[in-house]
């Protein structure tokens, strides 16, 4: 008798089927109405779409008339390419910084890692007054300093640096705990070993911190990387409406845009499968690309 | 056994925390809780009687208001609709009665104010029925009114002064405006405080009405091309020409309302078109503390005037926009869970009862059978000038922007920018608002 309940399976389908109707009815099933719904023509949200678009794929054919779609697409990769080289690139800097140093190492995990719990909306407008045209935080600085005309930090020119910094500002601290975790996970008798041998710390550094910490920043790329399609709080919040002349537009706050403020929400469907083939698009790229070693 | 009587317990708990959702709405005594949205928030006039008069209720009544308030914007008209579309819509909505209704009243997710009468015969008999508008769907009344409002062009005098222009007056036109702004600009102050970018209505609304006049301003065009098309071309083309000429703020395609709106009350932007909603904004940013009224600097206050918009063709300056664009609605939701309808009601009645509308209508109408006299001594100076402004008044107008919902004014709102910098024609901003009119 004993044996045979690791025998039965029954209990355990019945322990995974809560999940699965979940899964099915809030994920799978949102998600190929979705499909359908980009081919129909529904004006409101909470509505069912009655009448399908004449002819049905016009939301695919304006994807590519819409000069904002490419906007956005260009945004949300500039994004990733950011993410990738400030979050990543920084956090593997300060991981090995704080690596090294002797004493201080869990204040620094702390101070860096502080900005992930504070809400993504409290940061945009907590750096919307940093931003900000008339007395905010930057302009005063660089008035103290003696220039005498304003800068208009969500002009045209800059306004993705300015929407690109407080992103990159809140996720080095991610990447860093899981990359100094990464580092702490090095046996020490490598250290010693090559310490013996004669290596400098920069040469410790290079030859043994980064290679064997190779696989963890493959993760944290993958992470930045998918991590950053997904980003939308922060910059609607600093730039709604993908303000200044809708050239900061996300795929997922342009996504937002129709759905909710024009109420287009076809469109808004449409752009929302457009996000999922990048997804996976971009997911399968950075994977190969990012492959895992095997030690 | 224990693992079972564990699980046992662990059930009951998820299943009481379960029930306990459930039973949020209702207050723990027998009160009912009652949740209301409002435009009575932020820097609206009336956002701190609101709060009053909600507390009084509270008090009189044992009820609880859950208030969810906020101050009115595009942004917020999308939540009011998109609360009705997803069912979670409040039980007491003060909202606009024109187009920005038609959504849920065509939904028949509110009640109207005579099928309310059936079972509450006195429901708003203090007020004049036919000052109450009817809805644009299908002509009858929801919304009970409260106060009316108007749109008028707030100023700072002291920059006038100090660029050497002349107070404006009842016959000013768009010429002369432009040659003042001119000499503000010379003067180094920024003429108009506006965020083209952000919240272009206030100029969208009088510019277009600039090349109409009252008797027709109300008309939807056709298309881009017919004549009252030409007119909404032609005076997006006006604020371009004002955008070209640098008379907006520097950021004003970046900008928010709110910031433009402190560069007018800082003494750095000299003209503020803006409704009568902004009085208390101005008046609270003079007060060292914004909530005690006591605080006021009365010579920081005496600085702003108001005056009319500048007028050009058939439209008069002191042709204005204004009336009863809003009121309290009572949802289907409400009306249909006996505990929550008499609270709805009370709390409707409380809110447009003589004395209450008495307060917040101040220097602007209201719908009351009976206005009750109001002390002058009351007013502070820049609602007695907008006493004054108002007495002057030759019609107020319906803004024609409540008849065109949402929707169809994104490519003239929320396109401002590409306007103004030419990357859209006015014609065709226009032509496409109107085809998403046209296809509803």
């Amino acid at each position: 008798m004993g044996a045979n309940i690791y025998r039965n399976k029954k209990p355990a389908f019945l322990f995974l089927l809560p999940a699965f109707l979940l899964m099915t009815l809030y994920l799978y099933y949102p998600f190929f109405k979705n499909i359908i719904n980009s081919f129909m023509d529904i004006r409101q949200l909470g509505t069912s779409g009655t009448t399908f678009n004449t002819p049905w794929y016009t939301n695919y054919i304006e994807m590519f008339r819409d000069p904002n779609v490419l906007t956005s697409i260009k945004n949300t990769l500039l994004m990733m390419l950011a993410t990738l080289v400030f979050q990543v690139g920084i956090a593997i800097i300060l991981a090995l910084m704080v690596d090294n140093i002797g004493r201080g190492k869990r204040f620094f995990k702390t101070v860096f890692f502080f900005p992930i719990v504070i809400s993504a909306t409290a940061l945009g407008l907590l750096f919307n007054l940093i931003f900000l045209y008339n007395k905010g935080m930057l302009n005063q600085l660089l008035e103290f300093f003696g220039k005498k005309t304003l800068t208009d930090w969500k002009s045209e020119g800059i306004a993705l640096f300015t929407m690109m910094l407080p992103v990159m500002w809140q996720y080095v601290g991610f990447y860093f705990v899981i990359l100094i975790t990464g580092l702490n996970n090095i046996s020490d008798e490598l250290y010693e070993a090559a310490k013996i041998d004669g290596a400098s710390t920069w040469q410790r550094v290079r030859y043994i911190s980064v290679p064997l910490l190779h696989n963890v920043i493959c993760t944290c790329s993958i992470l930045a990387v998918t991590g950053a399609l997904k980003v939308f709080d922060l910059p609607w919040t600093m730039f709604p409406k993908g303000m200044p002349l809708k050239s900061t537009f996300l795929t997922g706050t342009y996504m937002y845009y129709h759905t909710m403020e024009t109420k287009n929400v076809d469109y808004g469907s449409a752009l929302a499968v457009l996000i999922v083939v990048l997804g996976i698009v971009l997911s399968k790229i950075v994977n190969a690309v990012f492959r895992e070693k095997d030690y | 056994m224990r693992k079972r009587m564990i699980a046992t317990m662990l059930a009951g708990i998820m299943l009481l925390s379960v029930t306990g959702c459930g039973k949020g709405g209702d207050g723990k005594d027998g009160s009912v809780e009652l949740n209301v949205t409002t435009t009575f928030a932020g820097e609206d006039t009336n956002a701190q009687n609101y709060k009053d008069a909600v507390k009084e209720w509270e008090k009189q009544t044992g009820n609880k208001v859950v208030d969810t308030s906020a101050s009115s914007s595009e942004t917020f008209k999308m939540r009011v609709a998109t609360d009705f579309e997803t069912g979670s819509e409040p039980d007491v909505l003060f909202y606009f009665n024109g187009a920005d209704a038609n959504s849920f009243i065509e939904a028949g997710k509110v009640v109207s104010i005579d099928e309310i009468r059936k079972e509450y015969p006195n429901y708003a008999k203090n007020m004049e029925d036919g000052k109450i508008p009817g809805s644009l769907v299908d002509g009858k009344k929801y919304a009970v009114p409260v106060n009316g409002f108007w749109e008028a062009m707030f100023f700072n005098t002291e920059i006038l002064e100090a660029a050497g222009v002349a107070i404006p007056g009842e016959n000013y036109t768009m010429e002369m405006f432009k040659k003042d702004c001119e000499k503000i600009k010379a003067a180094g102050f920024t003429p108009i405080a506006a965020a083209l970018g952000n919240t272009p209505h206030y100029w969208w609304e009088f510019a277009i009405f600039n090349h109409q006049s009252p008797s027709n301003h109300l008309e939807i065009p056709k298309n881009a091309d017919d004549a009252y098309g030409q007119a909404w071309v032609a005076g997006l083309n006006d604020i371009k020409e004002l955008y070209e000429l640098g008379y907006f703020p520097d950021n004003t395609l970046s900008a928010t309302d709110d910031e433009t709106f402190a560069m007018f009350t800082e003494g750095k932007a000299a003209f503020l078109i803006d409704g009568s909603w902004k009085v208390e904004g101005i008046v609270k940013s003079c007060q060292s503390d914004p909530d005690k009224p006591s605080t006021l600097d009365t010579k920081k206050l005496a600085k702003f005037d108001v005056t009319y918009v500048p007028g050009n063709g058939d439209r008069k300056a002191t042709d204005l926009v204004g009336g009863l664009s809003s009121g309290y609605y009572i949802t289907r939701k409400a009306w249909d869970d006996p505990e929550k309808r008499d609270a709805a009601i009370s709390f409707i009645e409380y809110m447009t009862s003589d004395s209450v509308v008495a307060v917040f209508a101040q220097h602007a109408a209201s719908a009351l059978n009976n206005t009750p006299e109001v002390d002058p001594a009351s007013f502070n100076d820049l609602q007695i000038k907008a006493m004054k402004m108002i007495a002057g008044v030759t019609s107020f107008t319906a803004a024609v922007q409540d008849l065109f919902p949402g929707e169809c004014r994104v490519s003239t709102f929320d396109g401002m920018p590409e306007i103004v910098t030419g990357k859209v024609s006015a014609k065709d901003a226009v032509a496409e608002g109107l085809a998403v009119y046209y296809k509803k």
